[in-house]
């Protein structure tokens, strides 16, 4: 990516007056070389597979055999394609819905775990604890959850005589959506509310009193102080929490497989369908390029986030 | 150096509040907690909260009942109440730690997971320290770029990489793994740690140059342990992502030997059309445990260094 | 998974008696005396299979290969894969030309690079001559353009479960042959409330299978033997509409299920009527005799085409070219496929896996138990995967796109009328069969 400015090498150090001034000759090296991990795994796994895809998306490789170019055809075949554009779809309504809920939630239980309260720390462990657990391990066990004959919510609504037969969670398109989604915001919520936590304890608390002795009220503490400050802290992990959920696989795939009829396939899941499963690894590509898009158009908004953040502290960096 | 690389903005007066505190976690509250009565705390505080505890608890209590009831019980909801086990069995645990590879996948887990972390840490801490400290020309840009492949995700990336891994021979091999995973560690830890970085004082560095040492020696004797509780908690976060990698070691990894611990849960407990779901959730539990444990004594030092980050 | 394998072996061997063992094994030595094909000299193999259903026949598996090891020398080393995965796995491996020596896998996957499977003709010819000849659908996994480039080792027979009772109460003596009778036993069991279900979600094993032979009964075909798409028929259409009003009679969530779905709901006695493997009834004779004795098999009724239109798993097992030792690879397949080992192997597996040629003796599992007899038909009614069309890499992708469930799925489940989803289907086939 970036690595064309390291490369320029740095004036050769003459011997000269003082340690600092030796330094600053010597820095386009030293900068090189203390890049040159980073940028040698960045480059060899990162940047090159993404122009590779890239790449693969205009061929029709397939596993095991090379493929030749074939210029837009697999977008062509893509573009009116009713499962591609379901995806499309299933993915933004996941993404959509989830970060809402998820920065609405988390926001909330920061603002709760913030509190003065007993076993402060145990409680933030606990809410760790989502986040930490391997996504699909979790995602089996809400597949378990919500199995459509021995789930136990359908039991416990059963029994408490709400309903007669049991719920069909992931077999129903919209019911397995909210599933789906509801496992993601489970499983995101406690990022986000570790993080902004993390923000709001860099608001100092003279700052609240100087409010409450101003007779301000909790909303207007709330959105004219905490809000404000934390606005940074959450172009960023909200730039993170809508990226990871955009491109989430492992969750759709350990609870439905993109079922049923294609109901939750999000456009990661279909890329491994096609372009795993059934071997055309160009049409799968393809597939995933088409996420590029998007995904640059959230860094797009982060980067509005953070520059608004700039604006606010009044003026450029540095 | 207008390059707008994230973190590296100070607001004044998050950078005044922060001045005049420590960067460990103090236990503040709101200012005016100390208004609020009992009941009143009970209906706004602590009742959400425990709901919200309940439900992020409840699927790990599932999980660990699951684990431990006789197959006969969980298909049976009449005669059984599901909440509850009646003459739990260790039958699941047992066949999972001694009939299958279980350890073994633990062990492929925790080997690539500390691998990937110490070489992403390696690479951080230089490249953390090359963009704050070493300034180069574009350090700017090369530390935003760093960020912005944080925000390119394995989705998009698992086809060509496999295509890659092919051909370079590594196809279902650890190593696969350990060289893959840094591309999503490299960038969070980087970030963390410029954050860490800057809040040791130039002056030291200076003194330090003036003396005659190395950035070599500057960096590893006095910058790391000044960011040590910041190297802890990037290695964390590294070592959970990549326990929690799948798509990657999915496609990556073939022979049941070298399975990771989720591609492994999820393809090795299943017979043809039975699901074994004891040992499929013991596993689940079992595979979660050490990172459990492990963020239970570090969760501190997380939140901290994140408020470390984000107060950048 | 060696640890295990050596346990289980052993526990196996201990279960069936030393003494068939040390039979095994006499015949293994007498066998490597007189084989065809030689191995190399110090050779080793390595097989990769799809991950076993039934652990016995897991065991006799092993038994069969530690008997090769202990005659021929070679070393064989298994490792077991879900049967999702072996087909991407197998991909790779012929591609970069490292990985296992032999593959064991599903369907047609071998047609997916049969320019890199070790050629097989004598193999093959050398079984038909003396259980021969082949079912005509075996041989259709396993030649690929008039050359044998895999053997099909068996077929697995999925095959509708009922209860009995549940049958009989509604007003059925015995399983409908025809696919309106069919509707109609299906409509009974929904009446009292003892309902049946077919797996409609990416299931490989029950969508797939069953699917196929809803649109096959009623005539229709997604590709014909020119690989012409012709899914777009009124026989498609009847199929369509059959299986919806299938569909309203059963449980909820069949849109979800997977493979396992039903095993576990029929279990449990939620399920009167599924399609299903031998699996269901091995678990209830392990675990509950009394649904066990309450249920039984039947072959698929026939529809309007008027002839059997199943479509079972088919499990070929290939050898690449780049094995250091073909003929190792050749005689580890011709060792299991000789009646002394095929035979009591085919029993391990409990009548999960059955014959692809017509005249091995006839196995015990078939008669022991009459409940067993309908799955020896799976590879005598079976068609390929293709129906008409040649097994190839453009039908594995539409079996692994799961292109003719989703399209009953989607009608199933009102997201499509009949046009929308034979459309799609014909589009989703015109992707996968373009540039032909």
């Amino acid at each position: 990516m970036a690595h064309t400015a390291l490369t320029q090498p740095a004036p050769l150090a003459v011997p000269t007056r003082s340690a600092w001034h030796r330094l600053r000759a010597s820095r386009g090296w030293a900068g090189f070389w203390f890049m040159l991990p980073t940028a040698l795994i960045l480059g060899l796994f990162l940047a090159y597979p993404l122009l590779k895809g890239i790449w693969l998306s205009f061929t029709n490789t397939r596993i095991g055999r090379e493929g030749t170019f074939i210029g837009l055809e697999n977008y062509a075949w893509l573009w009116d394609d009713d499962v591609f554009w379901l995806s499309v779809f299933n993915t933004c309504l996941y993404t959509a819905v989830a970060s809402v809920v998820k920065f609405a939630v988390g926001l909330y239980l920061a603002l709760l775990l913030n509190k003065n309260m007993p076993f402060k720390s145990i409680v933030r462990s606990i809410v760790l604890i989502p986040f930490v657990v391997p996504t699909v391990l979790s995602a089996i066990a809400f597949w378990w959850i919500f199995d459509s004959q021995f789930s136990i919510i359908s039991w416990s609504l059963r029994h408490l005589g709400i309903i007669d037969g049991n719920i069909d969670f992931l077999g129903e398109p919209s019911m397995a959506r909210a599933c789906v989604i509801f496992a993601n915001i489970w499983r995101g919520v406690p990022f986000i509310a570790i993080t902004l936590l993390a923000g709001l304890q860099t608001v100092s608390p003279s700052l609240y009193e100087a409010a409450t002795l101003d007779g301000a009220s909790n909303w207007q503490i709330f959105s004219r102080i905490t809000l404000p400050l934390l606005t940074p802290i959450i172009a960023v992990v909200m730039t993170f929490s809508v990226l990871f959920t955009f491109t989430d696989f492992q969750l759709i795939w350990a609870m439905t497989r993109g079922g049923p009829v294609n109901a939750t396939h999000l456009m990661a899941t279909l890329s491994y369908q096609r372009g795993i499963l059934s071997g055309t690894l160009g049409e799968g590509a393809a597939i995933a390029t088409a996420m590029v898009p998007f995904l640059l158009a959230a860094i797009g908004i982060s980067w509005f986030g953070l520059q608004r953040r700039a604006w606010q502290s009044g003026g450029t960096d540095r | 150096m207008s390059a707008p690389a994230p973190p590296a903005h100070a607001d004044p007066r998050l950078a005044s509040v922060m001045a005049a505190r420590p960067a460990g976690l103090t236990d503040d509250s709101e200012g005016m907690a100390y208004l609020e009565r009992l009941p009143r705390r009970l209906v706004t505080t602590y009742l959400p909260l425990l709901i919200i505890l309940a439900v992020l608890l409840f699927p790990f209590y599932w999980m660990a009942l699951t684990a431990i009831k006789p197959d006969e019980q969980l298909i049976d909801m009449e005669h059984y109440n599901p909440f509850w086990v009646v003459e739990p069995t260790f039958k699941h645990i047992n066949k999972l730690l001694f009939e299958t590879q279980y350890p073994r996948w633990l062990w492929n887990t925790m080997y690539v997971s500390v691998a990937a972390t110490l070489l992403s840490l390696f690479a951080s801490v230089l490249a953390a320290y090359a963009c704050v400290r070493v300034r180069f020309n574009g350090a700017g840009w090369v530390g935003a770029a760093i960020f912005l492949a944080y925000l390119v995700p394995p989705s998009i990336l698992f086809i060509p990489l496999a295509t890659i891994i092919q051909a370079y021979g590594l196809f279902d091999s650890p190593i696969a793994l350990i060289l893959a995973y840094p591309t999503i560690l490299i960038p969070f830890s980087t970030w963390l740690l410029m954050g860490y970085f800057k809040t040791i004082p130039y002056e030291l560095e200076e003194c330090a140059l003036m003396d005659g040492a190395s950035r070599w020696q500057i960096l590893t004797k006095i910058i790391l342990p000044l960011a040590f509780p910041g190297l802890i908690s990037a290695g964390i976060f590294s070592l959970t992502l990549c326990w929690n990698e799948f798509i990657y070691a999915l496609t990556f990894l073939s022979s049941t030997q070298n399975k990771t611990v989720p591609i492994a849960v999820v393809s090795e407990f299943v017979d043809g059309d039975v699901y074994k779901w004891g040992s499929l959730m013991a596993g689940a539990l079992l595979g979660s445990l050490p990172l459990v444990i492990l963020y239970s004594f570090f969760v501190e030092y997380y939140v901290s260094a994140l408020t470390g980050a984000v107060k950048e | 998974m060696p640890k295990l394998d050596r346990r289980s072996l052993l526990a196996g061997a201990a279960a069936t008696g030393l003494a068939a063992g040390a039979d095994l094994l006499g015949f293994a030595r007498a066998w490597a005396q007189t084989a065809e094909w030689k191995p190399e000299p110090g050779a080793s193999l390595s097989v990769l299979r799809w991950k076993r259903f039934i652990p016995s026949e897991d065991e006799a598996f092993l038994r069969m290969v530690d008997a090769f090891t202990k005659a021929t020398g070679v070393k064989v080393s298994v490792t077991n894969e879900s049967f999702d995965d072996i087909q991407p796995k197998a991909s790779v491996a012929a591609n970069t030309g490292q990985g296992p020596d032999m593959v064991w896998g599903l369907f047609s996957f071998p047609a997916l690079f049969p320019d890199k499977c070790l050629p097989l003709e004598d193999v093959a010819e050398s079984l038909a001559k003396k259980y021969g000849p082949w079912f005509p659908s075996a041989e259709a996994y396993g030649k690929v353009k008039g050359k044998w480039i895999a053997i099909p080792v068996g077929f697995n027979g999925g095959y509708p479960n009922y209860r009995i009772s549940a049958m009989q109460k509604a007003g059925f003596s015995k399983f409908p042959e025809d696919t309106a009778g069919f509707l109609e036993l299906c409509r009974a069991l929904k009446k009292n409330n003892t309902p049946a279900g077919f797996a409609l979600g990416h299931a490989t094993g029950d969508a797939n299978t069953w699917c196929h032979w809803a649109l096959w009964s009623h005539g229709g075909n997604l590709v014909d033997a020119n690989e012409k798409i012709v899914i777009n028929s009124p026989e498609t259409a009847k199929a369509l509409e059959y299986v919806k009003s299938m569909y309203e009679t059963f449980v909820p969530g069949t849109v979800s299920w997977n493979d396992s779905s039903n095993n576990k709901a029929f279990l449990a006695g939620d399920l009167y009527l599924t399609h299903n493997g031998i699996s269901i009834y091995a678990a209830a004779k392990k675990d509950n005799p009394k649904l066990a004795e309450d249920m039984d098999h039947a072959v698929w009724p026939i529809g309007p085409a008027g002839k059997p239109t199943e479509f079972q798993l088919a499990f070929p097992i290939l050898a690449f070219k780049y094995s250091k030792a073909p003929n190792a690879c050749k005689a580890f397949i011709a060792f299991m496929m000789e009646a002394s080992n095929y035979g009591p192997w085919i029993e391990g597996a409990q009548g999960y896996l059955c014959e692809p040629l017509s005249n091995y003796p006839k196995n015990p599992i078939w008669t022991s138990d009459p409940k067993n007899a309908v799955f020896a038909e799976a590879g005598r009614r079976s068609l390929a995967a293709g129906g008409q069309a040649p097994v190839s890499e453009r039908i594995a992708a539409v079996l692994a796109d799961f292109v003719v469930v989703d399209m009953f799925a989607s009608h199933c489940t009102g997201r499509e009328d009949v046009k929308t989803a034979i459309r799609n289907a014909e589009r989703a086939a015109q992707r996968i069969f373009r540039n032909t």
